[in-house]
């Protein structure tokens, strides 16, 4: 007995120690949720058509190049986000149009070519990829665009139906963030054949007669010198429809100061954009050149000679929003345009308040949970008290092991824990004192107690545990916080009640002759 | 101290009036809830908008209406929040159609225009920016002059000021005047009269905000309706093994009797009803039937030390014989729930009503409806589930308990 007391004993402080090694030191090791240290969560849906749509668009540009090289002068048009057909073709091109089929799109799409147009429709798996591939650059995208705000410890994850679920904790700025994610950021160089006009209609009527299908009308935002968020007054440009230097030919792009001191960003091009910009200036020198950031044009500088590799924007930025436009330069375009289905931000100081007040009802529930077990059962509440101590730390220990998550629901899950803890020791303690009641020496009473109440208390606390389970299955971030403290307080309480009350029961017994047990 | 021992009070002699005025309770529950419109259904569930915004002085709600009713959002729920001093407003709007993504863009804007007005625009607004943005201003500015030492000792210098700036600023939530930032460690009086000169100090800031689009909102309901269902035949399944079905049947009587009362004082106090309310509710669920076990576990050992006891005379023993130990561990966990519900904060207080009401109910149901449930189960169904031509006789009769 001595000795199964001894090993018993060992055991105990041996976890113990590792719960406190595990939880301490407690602000570091516990992690805590976004309700509680403030952040934001966001579940955004990429719009995987717009990705689908630029590569039939990109698709049918490229058969329609190869067919024009082949002196063949058909057009094509879009059917669908998943399809195109061609038109000008005829009986004799028709072959000329199959073999470029076989070579560029037959991979990817399926074929109806006739002798006067045809028809090409995306394969499923290829669409399929394609969405798949526009989910994935857009968690890097975004991924990219986070790390330069310097968020520390930033989850993005993708999650089912294309969303992205992006955790942002302790964000000071939600609503720069949130705009820096979704913008879109697609960069193009246009050749400027005609304008400022002050309104549509007039640049519409220097479109040409017919109007060149080559050519469209773009708006710029003048914004006033002195206070950037000033709009002015918009204008219209004619502009080129061919985009041939694009924000994916950009090495780098960094905010910087212009001439008057005025917030500009600097970008360089790599090689490949270098050899398309060279030429594109350089054949058109004089013209002015559009700088349009996802169809509205920042600005119009004349080319005055050739450039290769680097230029600047300029055009009513402030520090933040140029800062904003090189990290989103850099960090790449979004594959596909994104909304933002579900958005959940906590201020820090309503997580600071949170946590203040609930530690705070935790301290009283506690201390009137002791209380009452020690008006109780006398002395041997002191037992429930030292098991209940007991059951706190291994809690605390296990949250920590497990890398669980605080949240506020969760704290609230200590605290009932706290009070339903107590349960498995008043199923003995009570059964006790029937046995005891009932004529029963001490030491048999104590047997027969825990030996009766254990079905009680594994059968009681299975059926929580079951509903814990649920909870977790079904809830995210603060619901499965509590879910994760409910299981693991229970399953401490379990331990503590059977194991550690009996231990402590035992080692009284044997070195005190109890003939009267206070309880 | 002890209480409660040997009490012999038959608690099975008036189950048709317990049974009768639990069912009265659900009834009233389920009108309130149902009929009586009264759910206040959280975002969460029903998509919208919900933003707390915190202001530097007393927020009137009726000059915020007026506001929001220029955006078409006159029915926007606006209520105060927190303690008096806090000076925080929730404002709540219900799904719009065809903004998926809610109105808390229009919201904050038309707040800001109204309360900063024209001459704040432009500015940076000291209560809502980053701190980089901060730094960025400062280090535009010089006001302690570190640019001499070289652009990059500048920069480090002034990315710790605007730290230590929007330290304090957690703390509270926003600075209510420019006095507050004087006497920050670390924030010379030269950078914040150069804050003052080139930033505004807005009116109010974003302390939370909650935006449930309609297919979240959606499927948040289908997970929470689940959730709930398959614990219930969970449990019921976890019973019927461990004990008989018509225990099980018992149980999840009293579980349901206990989420439908529950649910109707929680919808006639008006506590609005989101996520963590689930939990709540499926905790409940989880102790409701803790509670109940315990007192069928010690009916099960009872039937095995007399067989030919007739059961209804069972249940009053195990009852009585469980009456204090059911008692002690509710009041133990209502303690607990107390101190939550007094000093937990608005944020869980709907959580720990929940709790607490459910306990008081739960326990009243596991004596006075699960084993009547199970009792009548049984005559009319007989023990394990198999079916009598008639029902039979009830009191007194000494039946075989079969097992």
């Amino acid at each position: 007995m001595k000795r199964n007391l001894l090993w018993r004993g060992l055991l105990i402080f041996s976890i113990l120690a590792a719960a406190v090694a595990a939880a301490l030191p407690l602000d570091k090791k516990i992690n805590l949720g976004l309700d509680l240290q403030g952040g934001m969560h966001l579940v955004l849906q990429v719009h995987t058509e717009d990705a689908v749509r630029a590569e039939t668009d990109g698709d049918m540009g490229l058969l329609v190049q190869q067919a024009q090289k082949e002196s063949l002068p058909i057009s094509g048009h879009r059917i669908s986000d998943t399809s195109f057909g061609i038109t000008g073709v005829t009986p004799e091109s028709r072959d000329k149009i199959s073999e470029l089929y076989d070579k560029y799109l037959k991979g990817g799409w399926d074929s109806d070519i006739r002798s006067d147009r045809a028809t090409f429709t995306m394969k499923s798996q290829y669409a399929t990829q394609t969405r798949q591939m526009a989910v994935s650059q857009a968690v890097q995208t975004i991924r990219n665009r986070i790390d330069a705000f310097g968020v520390t410890e930033p989850t993005i994850q993708e999650a089912s139906n294309n969303r992205i679920v992006v955790q942002l904790p302790g964000v000071d700025d939600p609503d720069r963030v949130r705009n820096l994610i979704k913008n879109t950021a697609f960069l193009e160089f246009r050749i400027v054949r005609n304008g400022p006009f002050p309104d549509r209609q007039a640049a519409l009527a220097n479109l040409g007669n017919p109007p060149s299908g080559d050519l469209e009308i773009l708006p710029e935002d003048v914004r006033d010198k002195a206070d950037a968020s000033k709009i002015l007054e918009t204008v219209y440009w004619v502009v080129d429809k061919q985009r041939t230097v694009t924000g994916r030919d950009l090495k780098n792009a960094r905010p910087s100061r212009g001439q008057l001191s005025e917030p500009i960003v600097e970008f360089s091009l790599n090689p490949e954009g270098a050899e398309k910009f060279s030429e594109l200036t350089g054949s058109n020198i004089g013209k002015p050149l559009a700088i349009v950031l996802d169809g509205r044009i920042v600005s119009a500088p004349r080319i005055n000679a050739r450039i290769r590799d680097s230029g600047i924007i300029e055009g009513g930025f402030t520090e933040e929003s140029a800062q904003d436009l090189s990290t989103v330069l850099r960090s790449g375009a979004l594959p596909a345009s994104i909304t933002y289905l579900e958005e959940r931000t906590v201020g820090p100081s309503l997580g600071r308040d949170s946590i203040e007040k609930s530690v705070l009802a935790g301290v009283v529930g506690t201390a009137l949970v002791v209380l009452y077990m020690l008006v109780i059962y006398n002395l041997s509440g002191l037992n429930a008290v030292l098991a209940l101590v007991l059951n706190i730390v291994l809690l605390f220990g296990g949250l920590a092991a497990f890398d669980a998550t605080l949240t506020l629901p969760g704290i609230a899950g200590v605290i009932l824990t706290i009070g339903m803890a107590v349960d498995a020791n008043v199923l003995v303690f009570e059964r006790i004192r029937e046995e005891l009641h009932a004529g029963r020496t001490v030491r048999s009473a104590i047997d027969l107690g825990f030996e009766k109440a254990l079905s009680s208390i594994v059968d009681g606390n299975v059926t929580t545990l079951i509903a814990a389970l649920f909870l977790f299955q079904f809830g995210t971030g603060p619901i499965r916080g509590f879910a994760v403290t409910l299981t693991i307080g229970l399953l401490a309480s379990m331990f503590t009640a059977v194991f550690v009350s009996r231990w402590m029961f035992d080692l009284v017994l044997s070195r005190f002759r109890i003939q009267k047990l206070s309880i | 101290m002890e209480l409660l021992r040997d009490t012999n009070i038959d608690f099975m002699k008036y189950r048709k009036f317990w049974i009768i005025v639990s069912l009265v309770l659900v009834g009233i529950g389920v009108f309130a809830v149902f009929f009586h419109g009264n759910l206040n259904v959280g975002v969460d569930f029903a998509g919208g908008t919900q933003l707390t915004l915190q202001f530097r002085e007393k927020p009137e709600t009726e000059r915020l209406r007026t506001i929001l009713s220029q955006h078409n959002l006159e029915d926007a729920e606006i209520t105060r929040f927190g303690t008096e001093d806090e000076n925080e407003v929730m404002i709540r709007t219900r799904l719009v159609k065809g903004k998926t993504e809610g109105t808390r863009d229009v919201i904050e804007k038309a707040v800001d225009k109204a309360y900063n007005g024209e001459q704040a625009a432009g500015k940076i607004d000291v209560n809502r920016v980053g701190a980089d943005g901060l730094a960025a201003l400062l280090l535009a500015a010089d006001p302690d002059n570190r640019k001499v030492q070289g652009e990059d000792a500048a920069r480090a210098h002034y990315a710790d000021v605007a730290k230590k700036i929007m330290d304090k600023r957690r703390e509270t939530g926003l600075f209510t005047s420019w006095n507050d930032l004087s006497g920050i460690p670390g924030a010379s009086p030269q950078a914040v009269s150069a804050l003052q000169q080139r930033a505004a100090l807005g009116a109010f800031t974003v302390t939370g905000v909650e935006n449930v689009g309609p297919q979240i909102g959606k499927e948040l309901r289908q997970q929470g309706f689940w959730a709930v269902a398959l614990s219930l035949l969970g449990m019921l399944v976890y019973i019927w093994i461990r004990f008989e079905l018509r225990f099980g049947v018992g149980a999840i009587m009293a579980c349901i009797h206990d989420v439908l009362v529950t649910l109707g004082l929680f919808a006639l106090f008006g506590f609005e009803f989101n996520l963590t309310t689930i939990a709540a509710f499926l905790t409940l669920i989880g102790y409701s039937v803790n509670d109940t076990v315990v007192i069928f576990d010690r009916i099960r050992e009872n039937m095995r030390k007399s067989r030919r006891k007739p059961l209804i005379e069972v249940m009053n023993e195990s009852i009585n014989q469980t009456l204090s130990r059911t008692l002690l561990t509710g009041g133990s966990t209502l303690l607990a729930l107390a101190a939550l519900l007094w000093l937990g904060g608005d944020v869980i207080r709907g959580f720990a009503f929940v709790m607490l009401v459910g306990i008081l109910v739960g326990t009243y149901s596991s004596i006075y409806v699960a084993s009547p449930f199970a009792l009548l189960w049984e005559q009319y169904f007989g023990a394990k589930g198999e079916r009598r031509a008639a029902p039979a006789r009830t009191d007194g009769e000494a039946q075989p308990v079969r097992r």
